[in-house]
């Protein structure tokens, strides 16, 4: 089981490093952003598989900060497009 | 476990060039979005290194609120370039000074980076003792708490903790000499109406949560305080001008909240003839609870007026109740 595990984990984490990439080329600032927004989501799922492999039951609380604030980063951005669109 | 020494290598590599992206870049928008999903991984980094704690503080402020806080920051000064571009004043004079600038900061950082190595170098030289951890476990009996860094943090080491406090009230002493604050944003579209509205309730149920799990596991008042400032600045970004954030003597009151609580049960206990800050074990639990309320509500209402960028202003026309 914790083969498995750390198998799926290790799989998250290749998902994870391409979606890098992407926040890495761009080319436009939305192209970052989604991309990060897709590492968020990611990085819950990692997170949960960690805290299960290394037996950490306090990342599960690490993972649900991460899935909150990560939303939080994407109003910022999108807010700000609001804002600035016409003024 | 092959599988796993791959998965640091790749979290290293993501970290390493996530941070070379962010420094190179001129854009700095670009390099606030390339620092939040730093921050994210370095998050996934530190809960591999066995750090919940350190993971908790980097998904709460690494990767969300100052991810805020930075954008709003770029935004205005894009604005005041847009304005101050049709005078340039002593262009050449100021493009020497930038340099000098630049130059000076790039030397200071690597002076400091220099003294870390070598002080790093020194730790490592040391045979590990390991006495403080030590410590710690064999008192965290009488400290009120089961969780290690809160103890440390609110008890064993509370004069350190009331200090970072009185930073930050200093910091938001700054902020109310910026002036009044940022307008608000404009009302939000539909989905990110629908997006506030399933967002903020969760946020406050979550800042409650780490706030009374701090005890016993990781979280605590810091990691509380930016998930409910969080809260406030996804309502301000929705278009709410008062987002919970009281005004007047009210929010002086909660600015000065974690200081001053700190500071009555320190002299409290003074008059009670315990040492400053040196809980009664029977009570430390109960002390040091009620001393993280009070500073999760100063820390929220610092990060909040952080991100209004200056003293907060009745609404204009009064268009809207504020209380």
């Amino acid at each position: 089981m914790p083969e498995l595990l750390a198998v799926s984990a290790l799989g998250l984490m290749l998902s994870l490093f391409l979606g890098l990439l992407r926040v890495l080329r761009g080319p436009v600032a939305g192209d970052r952003l989604l991309a990060m927004q897709l590492i968020g989501s990611t990085g819950v799922g990692l997170l949960l598989l960690l805290s299960l492999l290394l037996d950490q039951t306090a990342l599960i609380d690490v993972a649900l900060v991460l899935a909150l604030l990560a939303a939080v980063a994407a109003a910022a951005f999108t807010g700000q497009e609001l804002e600035t669109r016409d003024d | 476990m092959t599988a796993m020494l791959v998965l640091d290598i790749l979290l290293v590599l993501s970290l390493l060039s996530l941070a070379t992206a962010a420094l190179a870049t001129n854009d700095a928008r670009r390099s606030v979005i390339l620092f939040m999903a730093f921050g994210l991984v370095l998050a996934l980094a530190w809960g591999r290194l066995l750090a919940p704690d350190v993971a908790l503080a980097e998904a709460a402020i690494g990767a969300g609120l100052s991810g805020a806080l930075l954008l709003t920051a770029v935004r205005d000064q894009a604005h005041r370039a847009l304005r101050s571009s049709r005078k340039p004043v002593h262009e050449r004079g100021r493009a020497n000074l930038r340099v000098t600038l630049e130059w000076t900061v790039t030397l200071l950082c690597i002076a400091l980076a220099g003294l870390l190595a070598w002080a790093l170098a020194q730790a490592f030289d040391r045979a590990p003792k390991d006495t403080l951890a030590q410590a710690v476990s064999a008192n965290l009996a009488i400290s009120g708490v089961s969780n290690p860094v809160t103890a440390v943090l609110l008890n064993f080491r509370a004069y350190d903790t009331l200090l970072e406090l009185a930073v930050l009230l200093t910091a938001a002493l700054g902020i109310f000499a910026l002036g009044p604050a940022r307008p608000g944003h404009r009302a939000a579209g539909p989905v990110f109406d629908g997006l506030a509205r399933w967002l903020v309730p969760a946020l406050i149920l979550t800042a409650g949560y780490l706030l009374w799990v701090g005890a016993h596991a990781p979280g605590g008042a810091f990691q509380a305080g930016a998930t409910l400032a969080a809260a406030a600045v996804v309502l301000r970004l929705a278009g709410r001008r008062s987002v919970g954030l009281p005004t007047g003597h009210t929010l002086h009151v909660a600015m000065v909240a974690g200081v001053s609580m700190f500071l009555a049960v320190g002299l409290g206990l003074l008059v009670l003839g315990r040492p400053f800050l040196g809980y009664p074990p029977a009570w430390a639990g109960g002390l040091i609870l009620l001393i993280e309320t009070a500073a999760m509500l100063a820390i929220a209402a610092t990060l909040v007026l952080a991100f209004f960028g200056g003293r907060p202003t009745p609404a204009p026309g009064v268009a809207e109740k504020t209380s």
